[in-house]
């Protein structure tokens, strides 16, 4: 499937003019560009009314591009009616015209999109200019299945973060979290980081928790009860082969991927307590990385795959932990609460998100040495956060609006947005790479 | 030894499964409009755009792309009363079970003082029933993070057992797993709830 979705997006460039001369130089070290660098002032244009099976894919196309560079927070998108000109009238190559007036605004960026059919395929021609300078940055054709059409506007969004910043953004990642479909069953799914196009990956009327992503995106590890024990599967998206890692009596549960790949961390009881092995990816003989009666459960990796922070209450209450990759090292994180859990690594290493208990189960952030405690959320029962690839957004369940739900934020805390709406709980969210 | 607490337990949960399915739960949405005709054109309408403007109706009921059963969203039941979890007998009448569960502390898997009657009273049971053989499950409540309660009721299901077979039922007969959080005996978000909750259920899994 993954395969398809891919090919079915076939993106053909059609200009070059204006290519940046110096990629390199515009990618600046990110927390310099945090801190110095005012946001890249943007306005979208185009996408002038294209109607299919009754829906305007321009006004669709517009919104979705719209919403995926608001969401990077590199840039400022200007409000189309704020704009000297009605957006949806602009045609390709009439732009130039239009760069005084946005010059007069300060509006640094343009991009402007145009939706077509050519036999039963969606297309879409996206540019980009610079005003001040006057040059297309990038045009590109994006074509592919109707059913791909969010995709490939998702695609145009992150081109333009790269282009205009040399960052990967996160428009084409995914996001896997179980679902609640009936009073006993709970299955795997996977949606688009925006909550649209949600697709389950089980079917089989259990429980099935704790969905990982691999490094390469292509296999996703979970825990099922589906043969009346809690096993780890490794699922693998394309091929949609499933195999079973680890069966032994009792949990087999909270995996977590080594950055390479070729690992994974999870939790296992049989013997004493609930503790934390390693077994290579293909299967094997797990080595135990923690020992005793202690739980020792949600292990995540650090980038550089030496280390592993991971829940566990040996100390009395659980806690957040941090270890060398082979058990050894182990040192407490967290102090402040009696309750704190699910921590994950970010993707630069620097933070640690978990579930901290301060009035309530909130989300919060600590340095891995244990400094700099900061809390993020603060309204209903919070737990579950996962970082995006690029480390900018959280994604996480919370109860603020009735059953649990999976929100993102940006990784300071603000702009928390719900993006499941079942009616049925939704939770144990993992951002794809 | 406390049995005559036990129907006080009982009598306790009923009126409490009574009372909630009575009260009802005003914060749940009407869920009937979240069936299957939810698919369609709006996974990709306009109210599907990104997260700032998710709404509502942002997420359908997704279609099943793989080879397991088909998954479907059927009109969830209401939230009221005791939920009979399926799969778990003598969990819809506790009356009915001959073997009683047992309740925890929260955050704890140690056999509380008044708990201990009712074990002694599923010992009495599986000694004379010895070809009997059972599943424990550990269950807790919502408040703790759903992973790290897969170790918690771990520890309770093995808690339980171990109280068992120090009572000298064979260990071979007694099987336990851990359900975290993720199958709750009642539904509801305080402590009226979680204590039913935090427990250590018995199933008889085989003759």
């Amino acid at each position: 499937m993954q395969k398809l979705r891919w090919a079915a997006v076939c993106v053909i460039l059609v200009a070059l003019m204006g290519w940046p001369s110096s990629a390199g130089a515009q990618v600046i070290e990110r927390e310099l560009r945090e801190r110095i660098v005012p946001k890249i002032t943007i306005a979208v244009a185009g996408f002038a009314p294209f109607v299919m099976h009754g829906e305007d894919l321009g006004k669709l196309g517009a919104s979705v591009l719209i919403a995926d560079l608001r969401f990077t927070t590199v840039f400022d998108v200007m409000d189309p009616g704020t704009l000297p000109f009605e957006p949806r009238t602009v045609q390709l190559d009439q732009e130039r015209p239009l760069f005084p007036g946005l010059n007069s605004l300060k509006v640094q960026q343009l991009a402007v999109g145009q939706v077509s059919s050519r036999g039963r395929e969606t297309v879409v021609e996206g540019r980009l200019f610079d005003v001040a300078a006057g040059n297309m940055i990038f045009g590109k054709r994006y074509v592919g299945d109707p059913k791909f059409y969010r995709l490939m506007i998702h695609r145009f969004a992150d081109d333009i973060m790269f282009h205009l910043t040399g960052e990967k953004g996160v428009a084409q990642t995914r996001i896997a979290f179980v679902s609640t479909v009936s009073r006993t069953a709970k299955e795997i799914f996977v949606m688009d980081y925006d909550g649209a196009n949600p697709v389950a990956h089980t079917g089989n009327q259990s429980i099935n928790l704790s969905p990982r992503w691999s490094p390469d995106g292509r296999m996703i590890a979970y825990t099922s009860y589906r043969n009346g024990n809690p096993d780890l599967f490794v699922l693998n998206i394309d091929s949609v082969r499933r195999d079973v890692l680890s069966a032994q009596r009792g949990l087999n549960a909270t995996p977590a991927w080594s950055p390479d790949g070729q690992w994974l961390v999870f939790a296992m009881s049989a013997g004493g307590g609930t503790n934390l092995f390693l077994i290579p990816k293909g299967g094997g003989t797990p080595k135990a990385l923690t020992t005793g009666p202690p739980i020792s459960v949600s292990p995540s990796f650090s980038p550089n795959g030496r280390q592993i922070v991971f829940n566990s209450d040996r100390g009395g209450s659980p806690q957040i932990y941090v270890m060398d990759v082979d058990g050894t090292n182990l040192q407490r994180v967290t102090f402040q609460g009696n309750y704190n859990s699910s921590p994950r690594w970010s993707p630069r290493g620097e933070k640690i998100v978990f579930m901290c208990r301060l009035a309530g189960n909130q989300i919060c952030l600590i340095n891995p040495d244990g400094t700099g405690l900061q809390q993020l959320t603060s309204l209903g029962s919070n737990e579950d956060p996962s970082w995006s690839p690029d480390g900018r957004h959280i994604v996480f369940t919370s109860t603020r609006m009735g059953h649990r739900d999976i929100f993102v934020m940006h990784a300071d805390g603000t702009e928390q947005t719900r993006i499941t709406s079942t009616g049925q709980d939704n939770y144990l969210p993992d951002w794809s790479p | 030894m406390r049995h005559g607490t036990r129907p006080g337990v009982l009598l306790t949960a009923l009126l409490l499964a009574m009372g909630v399915a009575l009260l009802g739960c005003p914060k749940r949405p009407d869920l009937s409009q979240a069936g299957p005709a939810a698919v369609g054109p709006a996974a990709v309408g306009p109210a599907a755009v990104g997260p700032a403007a998710v709404g509502p109706a942002a997420v359908v009921a997704p279609r099943p792309r793989v080879g397991e059963p088909l998954v479907t969203r059927p009109t969830p039941p209401a939230e009221a009363a005791v939920q009979p979890i399926p799969g778990a007998p003598g969990a819809a009448v506790p009356a009915a079970s001959p073997l009683k569960d047992v309740f925890f502390d929260f955050d704890k898997a140690d056999i509380r003082e008044d708990q201990k009657a009712a074990l002694n009273h599923n010992v009495g049971w599986l000694k004379a029933s010895a070809r009997v053989k059972i599943t424990v499950e550990g269950h807790c409540d919502e408040r703790g993070t759903a992973e790290y309660n897969l170790g918690l009721g771990e520890r309770r299901a093995k808690a339980v057992k171990d109280y068992l077979v120090d009572a000298r039922i064979a260990a071979d007969r007694i099987a336990t797993i851990s359900y975290g959080k993720e199958r709750p005996f009642v539904l509801g978000h305080d402590e009226s709830a979680w204590k039913w909750n935090r427990r250590g259920h018995f199933v008889i899994s085989g003759h």
